[in-house]
């Protein structure tokens, strides 16, 4: 049951005994502290942000052709038959992915909430996997079950991650027909060399393919996705992808920067930061260079790892992820958020299987009571908002959590503004320049928040070191 | 199986303050053996000791041993004065000390073959495992010789130079020693230094050639060796393998028939000698004495002389060696008393108990205040664990009269105590125990001698803590103490000891042959290069084979500094340490290096230096973190990300933030003992 919060804040102490006692101790100051104007608009500030009807679904397509070599994501590969023949839609009889949609469509109808209000769905986010193997009429099927299960809002972000080599032109077409709007085209890399060394099904000739394809069928908003640090990969290849990638003109841009994961083939042979892989300092260079390049082409570098040309290609669906609202997810192995609960299904085909059919009985728990321990919540508020580089809002984090808490983050990043890490800004989303915020640090009489509306990482040197810096918030909130 | 395993682990460093004159002087460590004899337990004799015929080795029988335990029930059963005798075994670490008090213990009785275990006297775990004693225990028999009833009372003794104050103490409790040496190893210095003082104090020695069994022994080489260094008549002295029991009953012989009866003073007013005390949790302080004079009852009111407690006796007993109650002992005996007692330091080794309604006119001679000769810092890993090791501290204190401490503060390690030692073993011991018996993670600075201060204003101040020694503008000169240290080596180890010597700054005194193949070297050198790794070195150069004794004899001057490390232009004062100005580049370069190694990159560059005063000597630079970013919050999925973040949280809350700079205990811990080996 989902509380609507006027009550003070102690209603949403988890239920667990030694953990609420741990948090009231923590946060106790920090009650008292909050003005009561706070605790009476609770159902608005950013404890309660989890406790609404979500408007976004994930959907998880596990199916891939085969493994890339970095990747340990819960997928299904379907094997070399599928790539040799990738434009027909042979897919279609392919019994793995009926199956699962049938499950998946299951899943979906046996979601039940218990809101008061069930608003429509906003935005719709295919992952994988690659989502583009799935027969159009099957992701029809998904689409409607959806749509009959919460709704779906007429100009819903739809976005689908595409692979190169997997999609033709009719295929795309029929997407989009179903409601597909926004493409996130998996390149990775424009080298030959360097698509074989990460285990890509396709070469540099599909992505030209692809390219062409997506830019033919007139789909405005679309992604390019380019991996950084690859091995073997040097400067000149990486500001190459860049310079096709900016030519090719996408209205999003999405550069990760490799994750060496344990239990991949990468994980196996490599070591980051040792050849083949580029050094840390190499790897930085890569990161500034996106950085660089890509704001010069008039992309907005509006998160770590996502760049859009203008406000209008965000993408919606994960600016719901790092704003900390709710979302559903469906299928192997996917995460959702709703009532306060991080929930991450079965990774495995057959666990997932009975987690429906658990599902189907009422037995399954993936859904939270609304209690969550504000704690998990600072942090997580903390981690997603310093993503972006809107940054986090000091207000409003403050009314949430308590003045005290700001003043202790500001004390911490204190250095690092000064280092040029860390930026502060006012009202007006002007800088706030170190001797300043040292100044309003320093002086216990002074409300910070009043001073300084945001913080946010430096692109591209916070960026770059963001796992210290949000380490560090982290250090205060659970000390 | 049968290998010694103690050899190494104990540095043997401290010296005693003579009481007697203020010149200081030379003591030495009774060693101990470990042998590890599972195997052969059972082949043992078992010597019937009833009728004072030597029974074969090797001849085990049933009556025989049935006989000895009858003999080892009856050992509470009263004999004169005249038939006592007290003494103690005098040996170097690993020449059969335990092994035969094992065996003296077995053949009269006194354990039974089904509870014996190694090394019986030695009681405490860390004992036991490190083969060395380190507090002394007793042990009451009872032996028929020429069908007369005897009482031994063997005094065990620490097995090194950090107790001998308590080894004096036990040695004085005593008539007579067995001084017991390796056939194949020979006298060594400590050895040598513990006779000395048992010969002071009017000891009748008995020379005991131990292990003649081994392949490699020489017993009429060691002893010409012993009566040449020694100056002792070796013509009576025994051959004996205690571990294969051969020889043990001559030991006992010539116990009784050598080693002179304690003094009739019965009638005199009660005096006892404390040689031990130790704190039990639920009885309070369990003292273990000698009476000297008088005699004293279950339920007497006593007076500890020194401290000037007084407390009545609940219960008294002997030690045989468990505690055994008894209603009254007389002098010459040896046992123990129980009194609700505190504190150790209310009943000190050396103190002297007396009669509270008849008091003895003087206390006994020896009694001296312990005084620390070695420091460090100890600080509580987790600063929540302040509170605990004080607790700890107070608690061991309680058991460890020579244990002294107080409060310190440091800026890199937060809240912990200074702590003063007899010597590095002692230091040792008490960290080892603060963390297994009290479950304390300790980081401790290096060990630090006192150093006397002449300041401008003609002042002198003592200083054990580098971080604070006056300012170089504010001190005229630096005294250290010195050590007069004498090293017994087989002659194709001269050469290395030498080199070993010179490096530590010692000057050479005198080098003569004491056997053939066995030189003793002498050398004087500061007292703080020896509270490094001297000894750990002594024995490598030499394949173990070297022994060392040494004393102090005195503040000289030295051209002293103090050394600084700098972390991002922070100083970090648990490191600081003085050392000789020649040094001081060697060292600085040393440990700049190792912090670098040490020290996670942080979010800037950082320095790291060595200095003196202002003037930097050695110097890294640690150089930024270029990325740590997690590119991509996957499909939403962020618990992954999140718990990787934590656990970075959670790192940095274990380091010790130095200005901006995060530093990991690990860091202090390898530097501070990368202090200990070079400085």
């Amino acid at each position: 049951m989902l509380r609507t919060t006027t009550s003070p804040i102690f209603s949403s102490f988890t239920s667990k005994p030694r953990t609420s006692r741990l948090i009231f101790k923590a946060f106790n100051v920090i009650l008292e502290d909050t003005p009561p104007s706070a605790r009476r608009n609770a159902s608005t500030n950013l404890t309660t942000l989890h406790q609404g009807p979500p408007t976004s679904a994930y959907v998880h397509l596990p199916f891939c052709r085969k493994r890339c070599h970095y990747c340990d994501f819960p997928i299904l590969a379907l094997g070399s038959s599928v790539s040799n023949a990738p434009y027909e839609e042979k897919q279609e009889d392919d019994p793995r992915i009926t199956n699962y949609v049938n499950l998946l469509v299951r899943e979906i109808n046996a979601t039940r909430t218990c809101f008061d209000t069930n608003p429509n769905l906003k935005t719709v986010f295919f992952g994988g996997g690659t989502p583009s193997l799935v027969p159009p009429k099957l992701v029809s099927l998904v689409l409607e079950t959806l749509s009959s299960r919460f709704g779906l809002c007429p100009d819903a972000e739809i976005s689908m991650e595409m692979d190169p080599g997997t999609f033709g032109g009719e295929k795309l077409k029929e997407l989009m027909d179903l409601g597909v709007n926004r493409v996130s085209l998996g390149v990775q890399a424009f080298q030959e060399e360097l698509l074989k060394a990460c285990g890509r099904a396709h070469g540099v000739t599909e992505v030209y393919e692809a390219i062409e394809i997506v830019r033919a069928c007139g789909v405005e908003n679309w992604s390019m996705d380019l991996i950084s640090s690859l091995p073997h990969q040097t400067l000149e290849m990486w500001e190459e992808s860049l310079r096709l990638a900016i030519e090719s003109q996408p209205s999003h841009v999405s550069v990760y920067d490799l994750q060496v994961e344990q239990g991949t083939k990468f994980g196996n042979v490599y070591t980051p930061g040792k050849s083949p892989l580029p050094s840390e300092t190499q790897s930085a260079e890569f990161y500034k260079t996106a950085s660089s390049m890509l704001r010069g082409a008039g992309y907005e570098h509006y998160e770590v790892s996502s760049y859009s040309k203008d406000e209008g290609f965000k993408c919606k669906h994960n600016l719901i992820y790092w704003g900390n609202k709710p979302f559903y997810a469906f299928g192997l192995g996917s995460a959702s958020y709703v009532g306060g609960l991080r929930f991450s299904r079965p990774r495995r085909l057959k666990e997932y299987t009975n987690y429906v059919a658990d599902l189907e009985n009422g037995a399954a728990n993936w859904c939270g009571d609304g209690n969550v321990d504000l704690k998990d919540v600072a942090t997580d508020i903390i981690m997603l908002s310093f993503r972006t580089s809107k940054g986090l809002e000091v207000k409003e984090f403050g009314e949430a959590f308590g003045r005290k808490v700001v003043n202790s983050i500001c004390k911490v990043y204190e250095p690092y503004v000064e280092s040029g890490h860390i930026v502060c800004l006012d009202d007006m989303r002007r800088e706030v320049m170190s001797d300043e915020f040292k100044k309003l640090v320093g002086d216990d009489e002074v409300k910070i928040e009043d001073h300084v509306r945001y913080l946010r990482l430096r692109d591209p040197d916070g960026f770059l070191l963001s796992n210290e810096l949000i380490s560090l918030a982290f250090g205060v909130i659970s000390p | 199986m049968a290998m010694a395993y103690a050899m190494d682990l104990s540095p043997p460093t401290s010296f005693f303050l003579s009481p007697t004159s203020s010149s200081l002087r030379r003591l030495s460590s009774l060693p101990v053996s470990t042998f590890n004899r599972h195997s052969n337990r059972r082949l043992q004799i078992l010597c019937q000791a009833t009728a004072g015929t030597q029974p074969q080795s090797n001849n085990l029988s049933d009556t025989g041993s049935k006989l000895a335990a009858r003999s080892g029930q009856d050992r509470l059963l009263k004999v004169p004065i005249s038939r006592i005798r007290n003494f103690s075994i005098i040996a170097h670490i690993d020449h059969g000390k335990s092994t035969l008090a094992d065996k003296l213990l077995q053949v009269t009785g006194t354990v039974q073959n089904r509870d014996m275990k190694e090394q019986f006297l030695d009681n405490m775990d860390l004992e036991r495992e490190r083969g060395i004693t380190i507090k002394l225990q007793a042990a009451r028999m009872r032996y028929v010789y020429e069908d007369t009833p005897y009482c031994l009372n063997l005094i065990d003794t620490p097995g090194h130079v950090d107790f001998s104050y308590e080894v004096s103490r036990s040695l004085a409790a005593c008539e007579g020693a067995l001084l017991v040496v390796d056939a194949s190893q020979g006298v060594e210095a400590q050895t040598l230094a513990n006779v000395y003082l048992a010969l002071e104090n009017n000891l009748e020695i008995i020379p005991v050639v131990n292990k003649i069994d081994l392949p490699g022994a020489e017993p009429e080489q060691v002893l010409r060796e012993i009566e040449e260094v020694i100056g002792l008549d070796c013509s009576k002295a025994i051959l004996c393998s205690a571990k294969e029991g051969i020889g043990i009953t001559e030991i006992l012989n010539a116990i009784v028939q050598r080693i002179p009866p304690p003094p009739e003073t019965a009638e005199k007013p009660f005096r006892a000698l404390i040689f031990d005390s130790y704190y039990d949790p639920y009885r309070g302080v369990i003292v273990y004495f000698r009476v000297i004079d008088g005699k004293v009852k279950k339920g007497d009111r006593i007076l500890f002389m020194a401290s000037g407690k007084d407390y009545f006796a609940d219960e008294i007993g002997v030690l045989s060696p468990n505690q055994i109650q008894v209603d009254e002992l007389y002098a010459g005996e040896v046992g123990y008393i129980s009194a609700s007692i505190r504190s150790v330091a209310d009943a000190r080794v050396g103190d002297t108990i007396t009669n509270f309604s008849r008091k003895a006119e003087s206390s006994l001679p020896g009694y001296e205040e312990a005084t620390p000769m070695v420091f460090c810092g100890l600080f509580p890993v987790d600063a929540d664990q302040f509170p605990d090791l004080r607790d700890a501290l107070e608690k061991l204190q309680l058991n460890d009269a020579a244990l002294k401490f107080e409060p310190e503060t440091s800026s890199a390690m937060g809240f912990g105590f200074r702590c003063g030692f007899l010597g590095l073993l002692h230091m040792e011991i008490v960290q080892e125990r603060l963390e297994r018996e009290y479950n304390l993670n300790l980081i401790t600075t290096a060990p630090s001698v006192v150093y006397k201060v002449h300041t401008v204003n003609g002042d002198i101040t003592m200083c054990s803590n580098p971080s604070l020694l006056p300012q170089p503008g504010l001190r005229k000169s630096v005294e250290e103490p010195y050590v007069k240290i004498e090293l017994l080596t087989p002659k194709d180890y001269i050469g290395a000891l030498m080199e070993l010597a010179q490096d530590r700054r010692g000057e050479f005194k005198e080098m003569k042959y004491i056997a053939e193949n066995r030189a003793s070297l002498l050398y004087e050198l500061p007292l703080a290069e020896m509270v490094g790794d001297f000894f750990d070195q002594l024995k490598s150069r030499t394949k173990g084979y070297a022994s060392m004794e040494y004393s102090v004899i005195g503040y000289r001057e030295s051209d002293l500094i103090k050394l600084d490390i700098l972390i991002n232009a922070e100083l970090v004062e648990p490191l600081s340490t003085i050392v000789h100005r020649d040094k001081a580049y060697s060292v600085g370069r040393a440990l700049t290096q190792k912090l670098k190694e040490l020290i996670p990159r942080q979010m800037f560059k950082v320095p790291i230096q060595a200095c003196i005063g202002s003037k930097v000597i050695a110097s890294e630079a640690l150089s930024a973190i270029r990325k740590d970013v997690l590119a991509k919050c996957y499909g939403g999925d962020i618990s992954r990300k999140k718990k990787l973040l934590k656990k970075q949280a959670a790192g940095k809350k274990r380091m010790k933030a130095i200005g901006r700079v995060d530093v990991p205990q690990e860091a202090f811990m390898a530097v501070l003992k990368l202090e200990k080996e070079v400085l």
